[in-house]
């Protein structure tokens, strides 16, 4: 069930559109039904978001599965999000992303087994300015070193 | 119009015109994947690129629009070479499993790769392969195969009205499916089939059944609804495998029902009636068709015709048949001296039918402005003139509703009225005299009364300020109290404001029967009153009374009587029929005999038969012409069905209308029920088609009321209401119990 809570602020979505147009609502709709929901969406939180907009679900589901802010399995307090687009991808990206899985002993997708720490591979970020870089949660992390990866990996509690 | 030049020939064009669109009115071949005439254009999958002049990058024919003076090569060095290389991309990950393919020979990513595809390709890397997902018993998905031109999204969006496949992922990972694997719901689902380029949405029930090639692809003419869809039926060795669309923009435009497309599998079901057979003191006999015959009409000329007595034999058909088949019928039946005839089997009362014209075509619908729908689950009822409502309500129409339950429409409705049957001539007179009043046309006595409420002062609003508009009036009406005054009400509504009409309270091929006269004429017996008079014999064709009649009981003890002697025309076996007949004849069904289909817009659509029906089985034309000859009845001539039907007058019967006699005075009270077969239950054809009765419409069976008539009527959630499931549900309106149900339980041996 979607809460009162939620409704309340994806109406205030919905009202930045035209009317009628509220399924333009859905990127932050979801955003805040997976926020309520321990980070995770499933099917039938997307039908309810898909109801309440009035979509169909798999129009929803099309959002939700194209991006990688949305997840589907459970995710650590920290989730951060590696780009391996093409910027990053040239500035070494990939190894850089073979180190943090080592380090943290878990594969790109998964979960630290306390719970704290999950990687995923995402598309460009729009810092390819910073490349390579990723996201933990809100907030990017640029020109990225092993070492500069360790210190910022360590600090997470 | 503008010129521009392709391949050196000047051709001339419409400023803004897509480049495909010419190049396909000039009969110049630019390939396509996501392209598709009937479909929105988003230009994703590239294979249509070609060189224009002036621009340095090759242009997607599909979306580029034509100027002036533009020049076009679809066939040079640079255009190849785009192509060529686009097919190595879309085979990247294309399994090339054309030889387990269903699609092999048929497949336009095939023909496309044997035209313009190169031999190697310079990716080595292991292929993709996506899991499919089970969408249903109609379609078989091979999504490793889908090259993502996203048409059947694209279908679901735009013409079915319901979004139910969709890409998920992106990039390498993009897969498109429905969501979390609900199956394909959509009545139009199958034609996903036809314009899925590829071979990853194949149908089902033919799955590895054979290769296109091996078929023969012969028009025909659907026959389970008013529209008469263009066919391609495709037989092997006498058996139909299978049956695709027709092109027809003045009918079904390129699309066709679910219904329609799947049906052909009754043919081969085990039930048919494959010998004649006659009961000669209890017992039953197979026996050739001349003694079948013979019997059959030694038996009428000694219960009936011997005894001056063909004032009580009886003729009902069922509005299945052909036109040629219902002439010969009323024709024998006049010829003998009988008048009593009848198609209508499903209406109570036949002093209070709906008289009603349609007088809109089917193109003209999609260009209305404003729909009033009386009494239909149209989307399942008439499904290909739901689709150009559908379309009309795209371009702006506004659609509202009378009905006794809510329906599920694909597109949204500016109102939907759910009230009880009993009140919707209220509703329609409250229209009316609103209507006059604003006209300042003088009221007749019958509305002075009358209440005119917000529903009707919203609806005559809508009719009176909308330039074209039609009303609509459905199935639920046939047994309404207040049936002929709803129907004259609307003719009444429809004339003074310039309205157009559509009388959907009958369907198949009921318009041909009306106009071959198989009504009762002069002092003909109507169906009710033959059911109810002491008659020597009935001659039936296509009848299985649990289906057809609204008086079931009172028909099969009608047949059952002793000494009435019963001929039955058929092509399914039938217990019920086999218990009340002397004689039964078996028939061949659709695809299996040449006819006429009669559809709304009044075409007279002829089809020849496409396979020859199984055993001894043959058409109801010619039995009816060889009773003829042994009745020694005269002008039965024919070598073929064509010269039946040049015979047929075109004089309609529907012309004459009752007037409406005051008797809107108060409500009837009490609660209606209407009862209706299922959308895959209407015929027999349709009960016997396996795959069909598999799907959640083929399964609806259930009796739909609200509480207070469930209250009333003293039943709960779980019992059974005249046999059939009840559900409790608001969406019914008061005093209303509506039925949907297949009761394919009771044929029996189904498969
Ligand atoms: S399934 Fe067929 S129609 Fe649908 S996207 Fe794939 S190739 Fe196109
Ligand atoms: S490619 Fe990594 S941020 Fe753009
Ligand atoms: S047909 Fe033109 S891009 Fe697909």
């Amino acid at each position: 069930m979607i809460s009162i809570k939620a409704r309340n602020q994806i109406d205030v979505w919905i009202a930045k559109y035209p009317k009628d147009r509220q399924s333009s609502a859905v990127m932050q709709a979801l955003k805040i039904v997976q926020a309520e929901n321990e980070n995770i969406l499933s099917a039938s939180t997307i039908q309810e978001v898909a109801d309440y907009l009035d979509m169909s679900g798999i129009a929803v589901q099309e959002v939700a599965t194209f991006y990688e802010n949305y997840n589907y399995k459970k995710v650590g307090k920290y989730v951060i999000r590696f780009c391996h687009n093409i910027s990053c991808m040239l500035n070494g990206a990939d190894d850089l992303i073979k180190h943090i899985e080592n380090k943290l002993g878990v594969k790109t997708g998964e979960v630290t087994l306390d719970g704290l720490i999950s990687v995923k591979k995402v598309e460009c970020l729009g810092a390819c300015v910073g490349a390579p870089m990723f996201q933990i949660n809100e907030e990017y992390f640029e020109n990225l070193t092993v070492d500069k990866i360790d210190k910022i990996v360590d600090n997470l509690k | 119009m503008i010129d521009i030049n392709i391949n050196g020939n000047i051709v001339s064009a419409k400023a803004g015109e897509m480049l495909i669109v010419v190049a396909d009115r000039e009969n110049i071949s630019v390939p396509r994947f996501c392209y598709h005439k009937k479909l929105s254009v988003v230009s994703s999958c590239r294979i249509c690129l070609v060189d224009v002049e002036g621009a340095i990058k090759p242009q997607p024919a599909c979306s580029t629009p034509v100027v002036h003076g533009m020049k076009v090569q679809t066939q040079n060095v640079k255009t190849k070479n785009s192509q060529k290389s686009v097919m190595e991309f879309l085979l990247i990950n294309h399994p090339l499993d054309c030889p387990i393919c269903d699609q092999g020979g048929e497949c336009e990513l095939q023909d496309v790769a044997v035209k313009y595809g190169s031999d190697i390709s310079s990716f080595s890397e292991g292929k993709r392969v996506v899991t499919d997902s089970d969408i249903g018993v109609l379609i078989q998905t091979d999504m490793t195969r889908c090259i993502h031109c996203t048409r059947c999204v694209r279908f679901g969006v735009e013409i079915a009205g319901i979004m139910e496949m969709g890409g998920t992922g992106r990039g390498e990972n993009l897969k498109i499916e429905p969501f979390l694997e609900q199956g394909i719901q959509s009545e139009l689902s199958g034609n996903m089939i036809d314009i899925c380029p590829v071979g990853a949405l194949t149908s089902k029930p033919f799955k590895y059944e054979l290769r296109s090639w091996q078929m023969n692809s012969i028009p025909s003419i659907a026959r389970h609804d008013l529209v008469g869809s263009n066919l391609l039926v495709q037989p092997y060795k006498g058996k139909v495998k299978r049956v695709v669309s027709a092109d027809n923009d003045l009918v079904n435009e390129i699309w066709i029902s679910d219904r329609d497309r799947f049906s052909y599998e009754s043919l081969t079901h085990k039930n048919r009636l494959l010998k004649p057979q006659i009961k000669v003191q209890g017992r039953w006999n197979q026996v050739s068709w001349e003694v079948a015959l013979d019997y059959a009409v030694k038996g009428l000329n000694s219960h009936i015709l011997n005894h001056q007595k063909a004032d009580q034999l009886g003729g009902l058909v069922s509005n299945t048949a052909t036109m040629e088949e219902f002439y010969l019928f009323k024709k024998i039946l006049t010829e003998v001296g009988c008048d009593n005839i009848d198609y209508r089997l499903n209406v109570k009362n036949l002093d209070n039918t709906i008289i009603l014209d349609s007088n809109i075509k089917l193109d003209a619908l999609e260009k209305i402005d404003y729909a009033l729908i009386i009494g239909t689950n149209i989307r399942l009822e008439q499904p290909m003139i739901n689709h150009r409502l559908r379309k009309a309500t795209k371009k702006g129409a506004d659609v509202d509703v009378l009905n006794v339950m809510v329906f599920d429409f694909n597109y949204s409705l500016h109102t939907e009225n759910i009230i009880a049957p009993n009140k919707i001539a209220f509703i329609l007179a409250g229209v009316l005299k609103s209507i006059m009043i604003n006209n300042g046309q003088e009221l007749p006595d019958y509305l002075i009364a009358i209440n005119v409420d917000e529903m009707a002062k919203n609806i005559a609003y809508k009719v009176l300020n909308s330039d074209s508009s039609v009303i609509i009036l459905g199935e639920h009406i046939i047994n309404n109290v207040d049936a002929s005054t709803i129907a004259n009400l609307v003719t009444k509504i429809a004339q003074s404001t310039n309205s157009r009409t559509l009388n959907l309270s009958i369907t198949a091929n009921a318009i041909a029967a009306n106009l071959v006269g198989c009504v009762p004429q002069n002092s003909g017996m109507n169906v009710n009153t033959m059911l109810a008079s002491d008659m020597r014999g009935f001659i039936l064709l296509d009848i299985y009374p649990q289906y057809n009649f609204h008086h079931l009981g009172a028909a099969i003890k009608a047949f059952e009587k002793d000494d009435t002697f019963v001929i039955s025309l058929n092509s399914f076996k039938d217990d019920i029929v086999v218990g009340y007949s002397d004689v039964i004849l078996p028939i061949a069904s659709i695809y299996e005999t040449s006819g006429t289909h009669l559809n709304i817009n009044n075409d007279m659509q002829s089809y020849i038969a496409a396979v020859k029906a199984p055993n001894e089985v043959k058409p109801a034309w010619k039995v009816l012409k060889v009773m003829a000859d042994l009745l020694e009845l005269p002008g039965f001539n024919y070598e073929d069905s064509t010269q039946v039907l040049t015979e047929i007058s075109y004089q309609s019967h529907v012309s004459h209308t009752h007037d409406i006699n005051g008797n809107l005075a108060s409500y009837h009270n009490g609660i209606s029920v209407i009862w209706q077969n299922s959308p895959y239950s209407i015929d027999a054809v349709l009960r016997h088609s396996r795959t069909l009765q598999k799907t959640k419409i083929g399964q609806m069976n259930n009796a739909y009321m609200n509480q207070t008539s469930a209250k009333a009527l003293k039943v709960s959630v779980g019992d059974k209401y005249l046999g059939v499931f009840v559900v409790i549900t608001d969406a019914v309106a008061d005093n209303c119990v509506f039925i949907n149900t297949n009761q394919t339980i009771n044929i029996q041996g189904q498969a």
